[in-house]
């Protein structure tokens, strides 16, 4: 029989041979259950304010993810990139994220000019997933590269039938002289011709101009019907302002209005309609419980989960991620890859979604939007699941 | 005629008149005093913010334009004190300091806004219907407010006693500050009127686009172009050389698209600085 005394102590020299024994096993067993996710954003620059949406989205839904298990028994954890609006800044630290971080996947970009600067070094050298959650221009078909936020036929074509569908036939195109602008606006041009209307002008200006009356001009000049503009900020306020202060009598449509931009615009906003994958006033049970979570747990980014800022995408993009992972059984690149083709997830901000195969784009719900003075939306009709028109089907 | 026609006329004299009233401030502080100011759009910008935060905060657009040539003028005065005056004889680095000041104004406003840019409503907000063209007021305001302008600081630099000093002291500090005259407190009243009035500037222009970071800075270029062409060492010609940029920008603009008409009026400005080198106004050397 042990004497009381030494009970004690050897009760002390094995609690403490456990404690070592813990921090010796246990440590790197905790190191091997969690998985890296790039999360890369503007965080400073021009686009600070998406980025500060960006992050905060991405945040809140890894917490989400690791509150219900995390992936394949794994933790996630977010590894900030500040890409600073600068696509040299980008791609070092996108190196850095796949090089140094070793990441599983990277999420991220606010631009088309960072995606091009990043994905190659990402996906191509990295050899690691590469997700934009970002409406763009289209024709990313990149390998390891996968697209989540909408495409132009999905932004565009519901608007252009919209308007044809009202009378409208005579169409004005501006927007900002760079690819984004041009390629919308070559698809707004395909559509309006398909639908029997007709473009009667279609103009360019520089990204730096700052007085946009010349243009403002000639909108009013040709009389047309809609006007369907796609002039980038800070440009988008004074045109949109000039053209209605002018007496505009058409409409005016364009891919960059929602609660996120319509205050920039002013109260001037009245009235123009556009496409989404989500407007606030979306209110599926499931959506409007994640964004009210959302601005609970996020006051610096509330009133910041909008369309045009992208957070439906992030949202999604880290989920689908997830289902290809679980699908895959593995975090390996080439497997998730594979598996991404076909995911699909029930449940999303907006609606349900799913990778249209081939495409490397998805199957969106989308909505037609009419913006209002107090810089709200109200959502004209929903427009169901539309079908990406890129990649392996482009039309 | 027709408002197409009425439209167009009205663009050359508002788009003329906004980069007149934009290049005054900088007409005192490159053209006469010489100082290759950068951060001279950061100055229009801070009077942009003044009115905006008016605008904001006491819902009166017009105090913040009266205000806003107040705070950039000390700020223009507080600047000249500190760091400018010790950079007259280093043109170089008076380059890159006013430069870093104007990088250091745009950023610290940038990490401050909450958004990429804000709306600012125009006091006068209804337009005036001429010959069918419904033009904005405002612009119509900024037209005559910018002739008076550049007609009130001319007759005051070319015609009153304090005009000469600040001339004098301009052209030939020595023996001005011989003559019992204190330079110091001239290059600093002349820094801080220049400022003021590029304050000015982005006060009344500022509801004509938003308000962002970039304000000041991207006008910039046109600016020192204005100022180049019109020839240093003087008032008058930058405002010539605004006007001879802006009215064939704004006519060009009707006609070719706008990307291709800004080149042509940078490089129509190059041919002439190469036959015209020291300014309009000036003869040859």
């Amino acid at each position: 029989m042990f004497k009381k005394g030494s009970t004690r102590r050897n009760t002390a020299i094995l609690a403490s041979a456990v404690a070592m024994l813990g921090s010796l096993t246990f440590a790197p067993a905790q190191a091997a259950q969690t998985v890296k996710i790039g999360v890369l954003t503007d965080m400073t620059g021009a686009f600070g304010i998406v980025g500060k949406s960006n992050k905060a989205v991405a945040q809140f839904t890894i917490n989400e993810i690791n509150k219900s298990g995390g992936v394949l028994g794994r933790k996630l954890v977010m590894v900030l990139a500040d890409s600073a609006t600068d696509p040299a800044v980008a791609t070092q630290v996108a190196s850095k994220l796949v090089n140094q971080d070793k990441v599983a996947v990277v999420v991220g970009g606010v631009a088309s000019f960072t995606r091009v600067a990043i994905r190659d070094v990402i996906a191509k050298r990295g050899k690691t997933l590469y997700i934009w959650p970002a409406s763009y221009e289209g024709n990313e078909c990149s390998n390891n590269v996968w697209n989540t936020g909408s495409a132009p036929n999905q932004q565009v074509d519901p608007v252009v039938k919209h308007l044809l569908s009202q009378g409208k036939k005579t169409f004005y195109l501006a927007g900002s002289d760079y690819l984004y602008p041009r390629n919308i606006l070559a698809r707004v041009r395909q559509v309006v011709l398909a639908g029997g209307g007709s473009i009667v002008g279609e103009e360019y200006v520089p990204l730096d101009m700052t007085d946009p009356s010349n243009l403002v001009s000639k909108v009013l000049a040709s009389k047309a019907d809609a006007l369907f503009e796609v002039v980038v900020l800070p440009g988008t306020g004074p045109f949109i302002k000039g053209v209605v202060d002018g007496g505009f009598k058409g409409t005016i449509a364009g891919t960059l209005f929602d609660e996120g931009i319509n205050p920039i615009i002013g109260k001037q906003a009245d009235g123009l309609i556009g496409a989404q994958d989500f407007y606030l006033p979306v209110t599926d049970a499931f959506t409007k419980a994640t964004v009210a979570k959302f601005n609970k747990q996020h006051p610096e980014a509330a009133g910041l989960f909008s369309a045009t800022f992208n957070a439906p995408a992030w949202y999604r993009s880290i989920y689908l991620w997830k289902a290809a992972v679980e699908k895959a059984k593995s975090f390996d690149t080439a497997k998730v890859n594979k598996a991404m083709d076909s995911i699909s997830l029930k449940q999303s901000i907006g609606g349900p979604v799913s990778f249209a195969p081939g495409t490397k784009h998805l199957n969106l719900p989308m909505y037609l939007g009419k913006s209002n003075a107090d810089g709200s939306n109200t959502i004209v009709k929903s427009l169901g699941t539309i079908a990406p028109y890129e990649c392996a089907k482009k039309q | 005629m027709s408002p197409t026609v009425i439209r167009g006329i009205f663009d050359v004299l508002s788009l003329s008149s906004v980069l007149i009233l934009l290049v005054i401030g900088m007409a005192i502080i490159v053209g006469m005093m010489k100082v290759f100011n950068m951060c001279q759009g950061e100055l229009v910008l801070l009077g942009a913010v003044t009115a905006f935060l008016c605008g904001k905060y006491l819902d009166n657009l017009w105090i913040g334009i009266i205000l806003a040539p107040i705070v950039v003028g000390l700020f223009g005065l507080l600047l000249e004190r500190t760091i400018i005056h010790r950079f007259y004889v280093n043109p170089q680095g008076a380059l890159l300091a006013t430069f870093a000041i104007g990088l250091i104004m745009r950023e610290s406003l940038r990490t401050r806004m909450s958004t990429q840019s804000s709306p600012v409503d125009a006091p006068i907000q209804s337009s005036i219907d001429i010959g069918g063209a419904s033009l904005p007021i405002w612009r119509i305001v900024i037209m005559v407010v910018t002739l008076l302008l550049a007609l009130a600081i001319g007759t005051v630099l070319l015609k009153t006693n304090l005009g000469m000093k600040v001339r004098a002291t301009l052209d030939n500090p020595d023996l001005v500050s011989v003559s019992g005259i204190s330079t110091k407190w001239m290059y600093a009243g002349t820094y801080a009127l220049g400022s003021a009035l590029s304050g000015f500037a982005g006060a009344m222009i500022v509801p004509l686009q938003t308000l962002y970071p970039n304000l000041g800075y991207d006008n910039l270029i046109l600016m020192f172009i204005a100022v180049m062409i019109g020839g240093l060492g003087q008032f008058g010609g930058p405002l010539a050389g605004a006007a001879l940029i802006a009215v064939p920008g704004a006519i060009l603009g009707q006609f070719i698209s706008p990307v291709t008409g800004q080149i042509l009026v940078v490089f129509l400005a190059i041919i002439f600085m190469r036959f015209r080198p020291v300014g309009i106004f000036q003869r040859g050397r």
